[in-house]
């Protein structure tokens, strides 16, 4: 079994990876803690992450535990500015505008709480009052954290990380309480269900379930002498998993979620070798152990719905496994269902290499399971951007390895992740195309059609996502949260378009973006400008900034301001401004500055029927 | 030849103690950072490092070296060959 510590640490800098490890050993002491702090203290901070404030509300006394639980979170890997706030004042907080968790540039405010603390009658219902009483004090409770969360998402600009009640520990009359209405089991599961709808009704905010999580750490992650001395229930060994569980819930507040999942086939998607076996020979289906590799498909599968994409890449006769994924019945998983296949005898380094510049993504956004020792250990030598999942070969570790990964965390699916795996089919179809002599001929070929529009209410949550996850056609790769975008949208004269783009395989959804802002001199500055890399070449860029010039002038702006932010990924973006025409007035190691004054108009690329921002 | 104690060792590490300090006089009263914060965490530590657990009146009385030696003595533990 792979613990959620090995995961984290593999993404430590190496000179602190043994004394994290150390920590988190079985039987963990404080000084060890205390070591694997320095040591990461020690480390380059450019090595550990970005330095982000992370606010922490709790019904009980954090403080003791506190450097356990900053230990997990430094494994995301990140520098936590942690803050807490004094014992058991959550609603206090939530409620005070004037507050540090309303601070606008922190990471996230996390709340444990539990119901021992929050409302301890339920646990003794008899002597408070009788169980009716105490339900009346759940519902009571219920709403004074409803209150108080609307009223912070409402104004906060952080999301907001609710723990779910684990159930209570110490607790007497187990067989009572358990059938009571108004007892602690029914008040705990009644608050988290409550908890989830709300979860699901506003926007930035999340759940983390530690309700599971205590289920699954057990006794051990609780002392119950700590909880009487120091109103503080957790042992050491839970307030460092619980900082590895809060961490992994806000990872993706800071590292993009991995796009493709890379599947071998001989003993990882069937038992057996096909070459070897025959079709006949594979295990797949409902017995032991055929069963856990279609429970691996049925993952994948499940991966695949969610917006990741299935790439295969096995060493075999692409005929037989053409008829194997034909012939056998139990088959979860389908031909088609890869977006892209590479089934070969080259090495499976060189055959990624291929699939990232096909598809147009990073080879830092594939994660891979094979069960081959050695191509895991080739892939780690000459991809090490490639995040290799499994650490073993059984086939009961690949499974638990696959459903226990954090690579591919996300808070929300989108319409666009539901989709994406069907545009990046057509986009195969599409560039097998790409070949024809005349570009343009073929690009009019596509009947491409943009709709260029000002962002509006229905379409924020979408430029949200683009700007934080774009990464090679951004210019500034500025991450706006929701909130930012809206302030920004909100300055008058600022103009935000979004370009969704369709041909005639289908929709592909708004794919460009561009956010422009007015500057002194009666200007306008591009704050930002990206496409989506699924969309380049097609003269997305080129129509955005049509529309733009178009706007501006109708304006009156008198120029327009660009910059070019470098990053190690946006290398192919770098010139975009020249292209356009743009005079360069400002170059420094960290932005390049551009002026166009007065703004030229330009009309979008002939092969792109647009609606002219309409 | 000074003696190896693990107790004595222990302590100077978790408070930053001057390492030739003299084992009786760790004590709660003379070393500032022992406040309860600290003595919630010398509790688990104490009790990871030599494997015991302690009892509520035990906990009370744990305020120096000595004192901390003498519960260990009762549970059998030897810190020091």
């Amino acid at each position: 079994m792979q613990r959620p510590v090995d995961i984290a640490v593999s993404r430590l800098p190496e000179p602190a990876r043994a004394a994290v490890l150390a920590a988190f050993g079985e039987a963990p002491t404080w000084m060890s803690v205390r070591r694997a702090n320095a040591a990461l203290e020690a480390v380059d901070a450019r090595l550990r992450g970005p330095d982000v404030a992370i606010h922490l509300l709790a019904s009980f006394n954090v403080e003791p535990v506190e450097p356990a639980l900053r230990l997990g979170l430094e494994c995301i890997p990140c520098r936590p500015q942690l803050r807490i706030a004094p014992l058991n004042t959550i609603e206090q907080h939530l409620l005070d505008k004037t507050s540090f968790v309303y601070q606008e540039d922190s990471l996230a405010t996390v709340v444990l709480w539990r119901i021992e603390e929050l409302i301890p009658e339920v646990l003794l219902p008899y002597s408070s009052g009788g169980t009716e009483v105490v339900r009346g004090r759940v519902e009571q409770l219920w709403g004074r954290i409803e209150r108080a969360c609307r009223a912070y998402r409402g104004t906060a600009k952080s999301p907001l990380f609710l723990a779910t009640f684990p159930s209570p520990r110490q607790m007497s009359g187990l067989v009572l309480n358990s059938q009571l209405v108004g007892g602690a089991m029914n008040a705990v599961a009644e608050l988290n269900r409550k908890l989830g709808e709300l979860a699901a009704s506003l926007p930035g905010l999340y759940l983390l379930d530690w309700n599971w999580w205590a289920a699954q750490e057990g006794a051990g992650a609780f002392d119950p002498m700590m909880e009487q001395m120091a109103r503080q229930p957790l042992s050491l060994r839970g307030a460092l998993s619980l900082g590895l569980f809060v961490g992994r819930h806000l990872r993706p507040l800071v590292a993009p979620r991995r796009k493709v999942l890379v599947l071998d086939l001989d003993n990882t998607l069937w038992g057996g070798i096909l070459g070897e076996d025959g079709v006949r020979g594979l295990k797949l289906g409902h017995d032991f152990p055929g069963n856990i590799y279609r429970r691996i498909q049925r993952e994948a599968r499940e991966l695949k719905d969610q917006g990741v994409l299935l790439v295969l890449v096995s060493k075999n006769d692409e005929a037989e496994v053409r008829e194997a994924f034909r012939e056998l019945p139990d088959m979860e998983l389908k031909w088609e269902d890869f977006v892209s296949r590479r089934v070969n005898f080259n090495h499976k380094h060189e055959n990624l290499r291929e699939i990232a510049d096909e598809l147009g993504l990073g080879i830092d956004s594939f994660a891979m399971l094979d069960d081959s020792d050695y191509e895991r250990e080739q892939m780690r030598m000459f991809q090490p951007e490639v995040l290799v999942i499994n650490q073993r070969s059984d086939p009961l570790h690949m499974l638990q390895a696959l459903q226990s990964t954090d690579a591919f965390d996300a808070y929300t699916v989108s319409a666009e992740d539901r989709g994406r795996h069907r545009e990046y089919e057509l986009r195969e179809a599409r560039s097998g195309r790409g070949h024809e002599a005349n570009l343009e001929e073929f690009l009019r070929s596509l009947h491409l059609e943009a709709t260029v529009e000002r962002i509006h209410e229905g379409t924020e949550q979408r430029v949200v996502q683009m700007l934080s996850k774009t990464n090679q056609f951004n210019l500034t790769t500025r991450r706006h949260r929701l909130e930012e975008l809206k302030a920004l949208m909100a300055a008058p004269g600022s103009i935000g378009l979004t370009l969704r783009l369709s041909d005639k395989f289908g929709d592909q959804g708004i794919v460009g973006v561009l956010l422009a802002v007015p500057a002194e001199k009666g200007r306008l500055r591009i704050d930002s400008y990206l496409v989506s890399c699924r969309a380049l070449g097609r003269g997305v860029e080129e129509c955005l900034w049509a529309e733009l010039a178009k706007q501006a002038r109708a304006g009156k702006f008198a120029g327009i301001i660009g910059e070019y932010i470098p990053t190690p990924k946006n290398g192919l973006a770098e010139k975009f401004f020249d292209k356009l025409g743009f005079a360069r007035f400002e170059k420094t190691s960290s932005v390049t500055r551009y002026l166009m004054e007065p703004v030229k108009p330009v009309e979008p690329p002939a092969w792109l029927a647009s609606n002219g921002g309409q | 030849m000074v003696e190896t104690d693990r107790l004595r060792d222990l302590l100077v590490e978790f408070f930053a103690l001057a390492p030739e300090i003299a084992a009786e006089d760790i004590v709660q009263e003379r070393i500032a950072k022992w406040d309860s914060l600290a003595m919630v965490q010398l509790i688990v530590e104490i009790q990871t490092v030599f494997g015991v657990a302690f009892d509520v009146e035990e906990i009370d009385q744990l305020t120096s070296y000595v004192q901390i030696r003498q519960a260990l003595d009762r549970k059998g533990v030897k810190v020091s060959p």
